[in-house]
């Protein structure tokens, strides 16, 4: 299915309206979904995936402790896309005071989604590195916004990196000095570099955003979950 | 007003509370920066070449029609699909399924296999898919007294009677105009660096503009089928009166509080323009231009045909006003140190007469307001800032707020209705709280609501408390925080209503983004739908050009009857004389 970017935004906002959620944007997720598909990081299924637990997840506030520069998150087992913007709001009032602040999300699903959020930071000037192990491939994905950069350098491994991170856990790095790329990312079996997201960027802005036909369809029916079925009184409140 | 004028980069504003009422923006006019005047005098200024470029219609007036639009930097095609229907499948509301015309604006070229693809999907609209090259589609309805009225009297050689074209205004009344990415078309970020479309909605205005002219060419090719060598064609001066009717619903409504910063903006810039206008001195060399004007505005409003009582009761309100006012402006004038004083004077006046004067006031300095016509886009993120305190964000809501934070929320009247989306088509409705079913899942619309929430949340928590600290033990309020602390910083901000209450009314809403538009001859067919005309009175194709077309008015039947191209231009000089 070939959809416009619009679309995408529309769809996401209304399906997410339909959950009722206390936590989470739905125009902050809207976009989430949206800036991942349109570079080919299959945004929609990564949002269908979260809708299929959202309702079972708590919806309530994250725990957050923060120590000599590393602030810890427990999202108890919750979608990235409803806390990590109160996460990085709380994030950016700790960076006041440092120049680098690690972000440990524990008990957390749908990594991908964050990644809207560090674009938008990166374009404020703040140079962000996410990474997370997963249970299935690729078993650790790693990338890296440096500062100003409208795409990220994205890595993909085959093996666990571990780092005192378990498979539902992610690390988000924020500094105000750009990581060294070159170094950090040696040892990952696949690299695809911005200027190839770019690429697929353009195409789906001239030429419409690829999208799978079932996530399309499983993403267009949980949006129908708003709508209020017909009756008489309900055409009248069209007004004619 | 004077008391509460607001200073924005020593310019002296007016405040948000007078220009962001809902009233105020329910009365308000077509000025010489709405879209369509803004794309006209592009048109004629860089000079755009519209030309035929296929005509195959049945001698019953079916088939399909391509104009083709040539700037100075691209090309692009109207594509016109004429279908036949049923008298009874002809309707107006979103839900329809079928329709009298349906079109497409294309960029670039229409080769077979795109027109056949067209051919396929736009005929169905929503039920359609479009490939990204198609900017706008589109739909429209055969006005069909006029339509038949007009074809039955020019196949006789005849020109129609002005009695029934002053009642309808246009032969065709769009129902839908889409763009920005819908039904597969072209997301509006295509069109960022297109000089010809960059401004919002410039290629939908064109859209309808191109479309009023085959509706034209349409009729003169209707009568001489039906009328052969008897039949002639509607007079250029008839041709000029007629627009394109559009029927507006609660779906635009939704549009204006979804998109604030994109309000914001808008007003932003016409009070900008209009506040460089009330600073310059009264000069009674303007006076006769403004009577004229002016004039031309009684003219228009009596010609008004509205069942809507209440429209009905404002514009002879507003005629009475201004026949008064008139013979009375040369003194005004001259006792005004700057047209804001002469504004002033009209305060004691309904809100349309003082829409009225401001529209009028902006037509005659357009080497002032020009300025401002490509302004109109905006981003839309709404932010946080850093470092800020629950201190902060409740000043700036005893601020900027207060339309919300005064309203008792607790009172069933200041949340009788409920905004939902209905299994139809998705269209837009309204609901009574507590009687229909689909409260649960209203649309969250509900601004003033959630504003005053937000402050009663914020007051339960310590002044010094960070923002962020507050949204992380309650972030349920951060959208709302986000919309506050963005629109709280702007020059206009949130339009001041609360949409839940009994009396509100979302005709407000509708009119302020149809006047932005440039939308004339507003009929309420009730407090939830609108009939209004597009570039009405606009100069035609052939002699396009970007003098001002503000209030079209009929032109005299005496005129009319001569068939000359100088009708319009008589009844002005007959305007003028009456002006003196």
């Amino acid at each position: 299915m070939i959809v416009t970017h619009n679309e995408l935004i529309t769809v996401t906002n209304k399906a997410f309206l339909g959950m009722r959620r206390v936590c989470g944007e739905a125009d902050l997720i809207a976009n989430m979904v949206a800036d991942l598909q349109m570079v080919g990081l299959h945004g929609v299924k990564h949002f269908n995936n979260a809708t299929q637990f959202i309702s079972l997840e708590r919806d309530e506030p994250v725990a957050i402790k923060v120590t000599d520069g590393h602030l810890i998150a427990d999202l108890h087992g919750s979608s990235v896309a409803c806390h990590l913007p109160v996460i990085i709001d709380y994030a950016l009032e700790q960076m006041i005071a440092n120049k680098h602040l690690k972000l440990s999300l524990k008990n957390c699903h749908n990594r991908w989604l964050a990644y809207s959020e560090l674009l938008m930071l990166a374009g404020k000037g703040i140079a962000c590195k996410a990474q997370w192990d997963n249970g299935s491939s690729p078993k650790h994905t790693l990338y890296i916004l440096n500062r100003g950069c409208v795409l990220p350098e994205l890595f993909l491994a085959e093996t666990l990196q571990r780092e005192a991170n378990g498979l539902n856990d992610m690390t988000i790095e924020l500094s105000i000095n750009d990581f060294d790329i070159a170094n950090l990312s040696s040892g990952y079996s696949k690299h695809i570099d911005a200027k190839n997201l770019s690429g697929i960027q353009d195409t789906a802005w001239n030429k419409g955003v690829f999208v799978e036909d079932h996530e399309w369809d499983l993403l267009k029916n949980t949006a129908t979950a708003i709508l209020v079925e017909n009756s008489e009184q309900s055409i009248r409140g069209a007004g004619e | 007003m004077e008391a509460h004028r607001l200073t924005n980069n020593d310019v002296n504003m007016r405040r948000p509370e007078v220009v962001m009422a809902p009233q105020r923006l329910g009365a308000m006019h077509s000025n010489r920066i709405s879209f369509v005047r803004t794309l006209i005098r592009k048109m004629a200024q860089q000079k755009w070449q519209v030309t035929k470029d296929l005509w195959q219609l049945s001698a019953q007036g079916f088939g399909h029609v391509i104009y083709k639009l040539k700037t100075p930097h691209h090309i692009y095609h109207l594509v016109v699909f004429c279908n036949e229907i049923e008298d009874d499948e002809r309707n107006d509301r979103v839900i329809a399924e079928k329709w009298d015309v349906t079109f497409a604006l294309v960029y670039g070229e229409v080769s077979e296999q795109l027109l056949a693809q067209l051919q396929a999907n736009v005929p169905l609209q929503e039920a359609g898919r479009n490939p990204t090259n198609v900017l706008v589609l589109a739909r429209a309805n055969k006005s069909v007294r006029v339509f038949e009225h007009i074809v039955s009297h020019l196949a006789e050689g005849v020109q129609p009677t002005s009695d029934e074209l002053v009642d309808v205004g246009y032969i065709l009344r769009t129902t839908a105009v889409y763009g920005n990415g819908k039904f597969g078309i072209a997301d509006f970020k295509i069109l960022e660096n297109n000089p010809d479309f960059k401004q919002s909605f410039s290629a939908q205005m064109c859209a309808v503009y191109l479309l009023r002219e085959f509706s034209l060419d349409w009729i003169d090719y209707l009568a001489k089928q039906k009328g052969g060598e008897k039949a002639s064609p509607l007079s250029n001066d008839l041709k000029r009166y007629l627009g394109v009717g559009n029927a507006t619903g609660l779906g635009m409504a939704p549009y204006l509080i979804n998109h604030p910063c994109i309000v914001d903006q808008w007003m932003s810039n016409r009070e900008a323009a209009l506040t460089l206008v009330l600073d310059c001195p009264a000069d009674l060399e303007k006076h006769q231009a403004l009577l004229f004007l002016l004039n031309k505005a009684v003219c228009h409003l009596q010609q008004v045909n509205t069942q809507n009582q209440n429209q009905d009761q404002l514009n002879h309100c507003s005629v009475n006003e201004l026949q008064h006012f008139n013979g009375q402006l040369k003194d005004l004038i001259s006792v005004s140190n700057t047209w804001r004083d002469l504004l002033i004077a009209t305060e004691h006046l309904s809100l349309e007469t003082q829409e009225i004067l401001i529209s009028c006031l902006m037509e005659i300095y357009p080497e002032l307001v020009d300025n401002f016509q490509d302004q109109v886009n905006t981003h839309e993120s709404l932010n946080l800032a850093k470092g800020k305190k629950v201190n902060d964000l409740l000043m700036l809501l005893d601020d900027k707020y207060r339309w919300a934070i005064e309203t008792d929320f607790s009172k069933p009247e200041n949340n009788y209705w409920f905004w939902y989306r209905s299994q139809d088509k998705e269209e837009p409705r309204l609901g009574i709280r507590g009687e229909e079913i689909g409260e649960e899942r209203e649309l969250p619309l509900d601004i003033g609501r959630q504003v005053y929430r937000l402050y009663y949340a914020l007051l339960a928590c310590p002044a010094e408390m960070t923002l962020a600290e507050f949204l992380l033990q309650k972030p349920q309020y951060r959208a709302i925080a986000r919309r506050v602390w963005t629109l709280g910083n702007k020059v206009m901000g949130d339009i001041q209503i609360n949409v839940l209450h009994k009396q509100s009314l979302p005709m407000h809403l509708l009119r302020c983004k149809l006047s932005f538009f440039g939308a004339t001859k507003f009929d309420p067919r009730s407090d939830r739908w609108v009939r209004v005309s597009f570039f009405q009175g606009a100069p035609l194709l052939s002699e396009i050009h970007d003098g001002e077309w503000l209030f079209p008015v009929l032109p005299q039947q005496a005129v009319v009857d001569k068939s000359t191209d100088a009708a319009v231009d008589k009844s002005i000089i007959a305007l003028q004389e009456s002006s003196k």
